[in-house]
C-alpha cells in the first residue's frame, strides 16, 4: 500500500457526487430515490462510514424548525439578522419549510431526537421567541444509520480516491479527475451532474497548539470544494466572512452555546465576570471575545462551577460522550473538572465553513452553483448557518434538482487536454528525487494564514500575505516532493490550502468595510451600508488570479424591521442599560 | 537536500495482542478519515496495525469501531 | 486496476460471507459478523442470530452490536437472547441494540419475557418495547414500576408514558411518589399527554417535591397539561431557589395565559440571569398585560441581544 502506481481509469455515470459526509449521503439517496434508474457514484477520499465532519457523531440539531416551536419565517428573521442582513433569503426560507421533514426521514433511518416522556420531539429553547435546539441522544450513530441507508439503496460508493479537478465543457460541468489516495491512480469520471459536498476549509488557519491536525474542523475537510470549484470557474461568495469560533484552549472542541448556555453556563473573564450575555456565535460575540482576550482581563474561561451537580453531570454527559469523545481525557490530563474551576478558552484558527458564517460557493435554493449541473451543499456552499441538518436538507434538494437535471442531457465532451495537464500537475512531486516535503509547504502557509490573515485584518500585513503566498507557490510548483501516494495526497490538500489562503485574503481586501464583528474587522474601514450592503463573488479572473465583483443581495421573502436589524450589537454587559451580571 | 528522520510521539496506539489483522481485519485502517493506520508484520510473523504518519484528529472510530478493543487514541502530546 | 468494477464497494453473497461464521479462528468469525452487517442485507439476520450463540464472547458481542442494522421480530429473538450472556459486554451492547428497533412486529420477541424479575434484563427490555409502543407492554410495565431497582421502575415509566392511555394514571400518580427522584421526574413528565384532573393535581404536588428535579419536571409539564387551577400553585414557585425551577414556571404561566400572574413576572426582569430575563420576557409577550410595559421597556436595550428580542417581541404583543 500507498507504493505510486501509473493508472488511468475512466467510468461514466449519471450523478458524481463528491463527498461522503453528511450533505453527499442524502443526495445520493434523494437522486436514487427520485429518479432510481440513475447511475449515482460518490465518491470520498476517506471512507464513507466515518468521513466528514460528523465522523464520531453530533450532539444535536442547533437548527430545526419545527410546526409548534418555530416557524419557517422567523427562522429566516434570524439568520438574516445574525448575517447582518447580507442573505439571499430564499434558499434559507426553504431549507426552514422543508427541514421538519427530513428530522423525520432521519428519525426513520434509525437517527434519534431527543423526545419527551410520551414521544413527542423535546426541543429545547436556544434562541428568543423561536425554538430551535433539538438533542440527539443517539447522535454517536449517525453515520452508522446513514451508511446503513446507502447501502440498502445500492449506492455506488468509492472509496479512497480524492478529485482535484472538475471537468467542464459545453459551459456545463463534464466530470472530475480523481486520484487514488492509496496508489496515486487516476480515475476520471464522466458525468451529467456532480453535487460536492466536500465540506469546510478547516486546515486554514493553524491552531495555538501548532499541530497541524488539531483543528476545529475536521482536519480531513481541508477546502478541496472551494478549490475545485475555484477552478472550475464557479462564484464564490463572501469569503472574507470567515468562521472563527470560541473553543477549549488547546482542545478543539466548542462549549456554551448549545449545550452549556441553555444550563446556565457562560462565558467569563479572569475574574470570573460574564462579560458577554449572549453565547450564541455570532461575529460580534467574538470580537467582544477577542477584545476581552486583549484587553488586560483574560484569558476568558468557560464558567460552570456555579451550577448544581446535576446540571454539571449532564453537561459533561453530552460533550464527553458524543461529538468529541477525546474531550473527557483532555480535561483529565489537565487535571480540570467543570464543577471545580472555570476552563480556559480560546479563539478558534480561522477558516472557510458556511456552518458558522456566511461565505462559500454561491448556490441558490436549489443548491445550483454558478455552473449548470454542479451543485454545491454543506459547510462548503454559501447558505448561512446551516449546521449539520442544512447539510442534510441542501443535500436533498441538490439531489433531487440533479435527477431532474440529468433528464435532458448527455454527457458533455471535455478536452482530454487538461486530464493530461492534471496528472501533470499532480504527479509533479513524485517525479522529484528530493524536495520540500507537503507539511512544511503547508505548515508554512498556515502560519502566514495566522501571522497576516488572523482579523483584525489590516491592509500592509494581507498585502504582505500576498506576496508571501506567492514565493511559497513558487517552492510549491518547482520543488515539492513526496515518497508516496500518501504524502501526495497531503501534497494536494496543500495546494488547496494554499488556494484557499489566496482567496482568504484577496477576498478581504477586496471588501473595504468591516462587517460580521471580528469575522470581518478591517481596522482602517467603518461599517459602510451604502457601499457594501451586497454580497461579494469571488471568481478565477482571465489572467489566473481572483477576480471580484459585487452582487445585489436578492429582496428578501421576510421583511425585517428597522430596529431589529441591529440585534446583534451591543453584546458587551453594560454596554447600554446595565444589569449586574450573576 | 536530504530529508530528516525527525521522531515523533504518536497518538493512536494498537495492542499487539488483541489485534486481529492477522485474520484479515483492517477496521480501523478502513475508518480512519486521515488514512493515517496500516498494517505491519512483525518480527515474529504476525501482523498488527500501528499508526504510521502523526496526522490525528483524534476523533475515535478506530477506537470505537475495533471488534476487539485493541486500539486506543490518546491525545496528541503537543496539545494534551 | 483497469477493471472499473474494483472501485467500488462490494454488495456480496450473504451465504458465501456466513461460511466465515464456521471458521475455527474466532478472530475470523469477528470478521464475518461484521461483513455480514455491512451489506444491509436482512438476508443476514438469521446467521447474525446463530452467531449471538457462538463460542467466543467477542463474536457474540459483535454479533449483537451487528444486529443493530436490523429489525422485526427475528432481530429482536436474537437479542432478548443475549441478554442472558454471561458475558456483561455482550449484554450491554444487546441492550444498546434493543432501543434501536422501530418496527412494532419487534416487539413480539420481546413481550413474552417482560416478566423476568432480573433489573438489568428487565431493564433493557422496557427500554426496547417503549418505542414500539405495544399496548400489550402497559401491564407488565404497571408491575414493574413495583420492582425494586430504580432503573427498572425508570425505563417501565417511559413504556407506560409513550402509550400515552388515560387508564395508566393511577399508576403514574403512584409513581410520582416513588422514593427515587428519577422515578419521580420522569412520572411527571410522562404526565404530559393527559388533560385530566387527576394528572394537574399530581403535577401540582409535584411543585413542592424536595428535589428541584422533579419540581423542575413538573413546572415545564404543567404547560402541557393544566388549565387554571394550577395557576396559583405554579405562582408560588416563582420564588424557588432554583432559576431552573423559576424559568419553567414562567414559561408555563405565560403558555396558559395566566394573566393574572404577569405583575408577578414583570419585576423578575430585573434578576441577573440573562436565561430568566429571556423567558420572562416571552411571557409578558404571551401574557399581553399593559401594565408590564414599563418593566419590559427597561430592558429594550438589554446587552443580551435574546432578551432585546424578546422584550421587543413582546412590546409589540402589549401594543397589539
Amino acid at each position: 500500500m500507498d507504493e505510486i502506481l501509473d493508472g488511468l481509469t475512466q467510468i461514466d455515470c449519471d450523478i458524481l457526487i463528491i463527498g461522503g459526509g453528511t450533505a453527499g449521503p442524502m443526495a445520493a439517496l434523494k437522486a436514487k430515490r427520485k429518479n432510481p434508474e440513475a447511475n449515482v457514484v460518490l465518491l470520498d477520499k476517506a471512507n464513507v462510514k466515518r468521513s466528514g465532519a460528523i465522523s464520531m457523531g453530533m450532539d444535536g440539531l442547533n437548527n430545526s424548525v419545527i410546526p409548534g416551536y418555530a416557524t419557517p419565517e422567523q427562522y429566516t428573521k434570524e439568520i438574516t439578522i445574525a448575517n447582518d442582513g447580507i442573505c439571499d433569503q430564499a434558499a434559507v426560507y426553504r431549507y426552514a419549510q422543508e427541514c421538519y421533514g427530513i428530522i423525520q426521514e432521519l428519525d426513520s433511518f434509525g437517527i434519534r431526537f431527543q423526545k419527551d416522556q410520551n414521544g413527542e420531539y423535546d426541543v429545547k429553547k436556544v434562541h428568543h421567541i423561536g425554538t430551535y435546539v433539538l438533542p440527539m441522544p443517539n447522535g454517536d450513530t449517525v453515520k452508522k444509520a446513514l451508511y446503513r441507508q446507502l447501502r440498502k439503496a445500492r449506492i455506488n460508493i468509492i472509496n479512497r480516491f480524492m478529485a482535484t479537478r472538475l471537468l467542464t465543457g459545453e459551459g456545463r460541468v463534464a466530470g472530475a479527475i480523481c486520484v487514488n489516495t492509496r496508489s496515486a491512480e487516476f480515475l476520471v469520471v464522466r458525468a451529467k451532474a456532480v453535487i460536492m459536498g466536500l465540506g469546510a476549509a478547516g486546515r486554514l488557519g493553524l491552531p495555538t497548539s501548532g499541530y497541524l491536525y488539531g483543528t476545529y474542523e475536521n482536519a480531513s475537510n481541508s477546502g478541496e470544494g472551494y478549490a475545485m470549484a475555484y477552478h472550475a470557474g464557479a462564484g464564490l461568495a463572501n469569503l472574507e466572512c470567515y468562521q472563527i469560533n470560541p473553543l477549549i484552549k488547546d482542545y478543539n472542541g466548542p462549549a456554551c452555546a448549545y449545550v452549556a448556555g441553555p444550563m446556565g453556563g457562560y462565558t467569563a473573564n479572569a475574574q470570573g465576570e460574564r462579560f458577554i450575555e449572549c453565547d450564541y456565535w455570532s461575529g460580534q460575540m467574538m470580537q467582544e471575545f477577542y477584545d476581552e482576550l486583549q484587553g488586560g482581563k483574560g484569558p476568558v474561561y468557560l464558567k460552570l462551577n456555579h451550577l448544581a451537580e446535576e446540571t454539571v453531570a449532564e453537561i459533561e454527559r453530552v460533550l464527553h460522550i458524543v461529538e468529541r469523545p477525546t474531550r473527557g481525557h483532555f480535561h483529565e490530563g489537565r487535571g480540570t473538572d467543570y464543577r471545580k474551576q472555570m476552563i480556559e478558552m480560546h479563539i478558534s484558527e480561522i477558516g472557510f465553513c458556511s456552518g458558522h458564517s456566511a461565505s462559500g460557493v454561491f448556490v441558490d435554493e436549489h443548491a445550483r452553483t454558478t455552473i449548470p449541473g454542479l451543485y454545491a451543499a454543506g459547510d462548503m456552499a454559501n447558505v448561512p448557518h446551516n449546521y449539520m441538518l442544512g447539510a442534510f436538507t441542501n443535500g436533498a434538494f441538490a439531489g433531487m434538482d440533479a435527477a431532474v437535471f440529468i433528464a435532458d442531457v448527455d454527457h458533455a465532451n471535455f478536452d482530454m487536454g487538461e486530464v493530461d495537464a492534471e496528472r501533470t500537475r499532480v504527479l509533479a512531486p513524485t517525479k522529484r528525487d528530493d524536495g520540500i516535503p507537503p507539511n512544511q509547504i503547508e505548515y508554512k502557509t498556515r502560519r502566514l494564514v495566522n501571522d497576516y490573515l488572523q482579523p483584525p485584518k489590516v491592509t500592509a500585513k494581507m498585502e504582505l500575505a500576498q506576496k508571501r503566498f506567492e514565493e511559497v507557490r513558487d517552492d510549491m510548483e518547482s520543488g515539492m516532493f513526496v515518497r508516496d501516494a500518501h504524502e501526495l495526497m497531503r501534497a494536494l490538500e496543500a495546494s488547496t490550502i494554499l488556494d484557499c489562503a489566496e482567496m482568504a485574503a484577496a477576498a478581504s481586501m477586496y471588501r473595504t468595510e468591516s462587517r460580521w464583528g471580528l469575522y470581518h474587522n478591517r481596522v482602517e474601514y467603518e461599517r459602510d451600508d451604502e457601499n457594501w450592503f451586497c454580497h461579494t463573488i469571488l471568481t478565477k479572473g482571465e489572467d489566473g488570479k481572483p477576480a471580484h465583483k459585487k452582487q445585489d443581495v436578492k429582496p428578501y421573502v421576510v421583511e425585517i424591521a428597522e430596529d431589529e436589524k441591529d440585534a446583534y450589537a451591543n453584546q458587551r454587559v453594560g454596554s447600554s442599560s446595565s444589569v449586574a451580571a450573576e | 537536500m536530504p530529508l530528516a528522520q525527525t521522531a515523533t510521539t504518536v497518538p493512536v496506539v494498537v495492542n499487539d495482542d488483541l489485534c486481529i489483522a492477522d485474520k484479515g481485519c483492517t477496521v480501523c485502517v478502513d475508518v480512519c478519515p486521515l488514512d493515517v493506520l496500516r498494517i505491519v508484520e512483525k518480527e515474529d510473523g504476525k501482523k498488527t496495525a500501528y499508526m504510521k504518519y502523526d496526522e490525528c484528529w483524534y476523533c475515535m472510530p478506530c477506537e470505537a469501531d475495533c471488534p476487539t478493543d485493541a486500539v486506543t487514541v490518546n491525545l496528541p502530546y503537543l496539545l494534551k | 486496476m483497469s477493471n472499473a468494477l474494483d472501485l467500488f464497494e462490494d454488495f456480496d453473497d450473504i451465504a458465501e460471507l456466513a461460511e466465515g461464521l464456521d471458521d475455527p479462528s474466532p478472530g475470523a468469525r469477528i470478521m464475518a459478523v461484521m461483513e455480514l452487517a455491512d451489506n444491509a442485507d436482512p438476508a443476514a439476520i438469521p446467521y447474525l442470530a446463530r452467531a449471538i450463540s457462538d463460542d467466543d464472547a467477542g463474536v457474540r458481542k459483535q454479533a449483537a452490536q451487528a444486529l443493530t442494522d436490523f429489525d422485526g421480530a427475528e432481530t429482536a429473538a436474537a437479542l432478548v437472547l443475549a441478554l442472558d450472556d454471561s458475558d456483561t459486554a455482550v449484554v450491554e451492547a444487546a441492550a444498546v441494540s434493543l432501543t434501536e428497533l422501530k418496527d412494532p412486529s419487534a416487539g413480539d420477541a420481546i413481550l413474552p419475557h417482560l416478566d423476568t424479575t432480573d433489573d438489568v434484563k428487565l431493564t433493557a427490555l422496557l427500554a426496547g418495547i417503549k418505542e414500539l409502543r405495544r399496548p400489550e407492554a402497559m401491564g407488565p410495565a404497571i408491575a414493574a414500576l413495583k420492582h425494586a431497582s430504580p432503573d427498572v421502575r425508570v425505563q417501565a415509566v417511559g413504556v407506560i408514558g409513550w402509550l400515552q392511555d388515560e387508564t395508566s394514571l393511577p399508576a403514574l400518580r403512584d409513581a410520582a411518589k416513588d422514593a427515587d427522584v428519577k422515578v419521580r421526574r420522569t412520572a411527571l413528565s410522562a404526565l404530559g399527554f393527559s388533560k385530566s384532573e387527576h394528572a394537574e393535581a399530581t403535577l401540582v404536588n409535584g411543585l413542592t417535591d424536595p428535589e428541584w428535579l422533579a419540581r423542575e419536571a413538573a413546572a415545564e409539564t404543567l404547560a402541557k397539561t393544566g388549565g387554571a387551577q394550577c395557576v396559583p400553585a405554579l405562582r408560588s414557585v416563582l420564588g424557588d431557589d432554583y432559576w431552573q425551577v423559576r424559568l419553567k414556571a414562567v414559561r408555563s404561566l405565560g403558555k396558559l395565559g395566566a394573566t393574572e400572574a404577569a405583575m408577578e413576572i414583570a419585576p423578575m426582569m430585573d434578576v441577573p440571569v440573562p436565561n430568566l430575563r429571556k423567558e420572562c420576557a416571552a411571557a409578558l409577550g404571551e401574557l399581553a398585560v399593559p401594565e408590564t410595559a414599563s418593566f419590559l421597556e427597561k430592558y429594550a436595550d438589554d446587552s443580551d441581544p435574546d432578551v432585546r428580542k424578546n422584550v421587543r417581541w413582546a412590546l409589540d404583543k402589549l401594543a397589539a
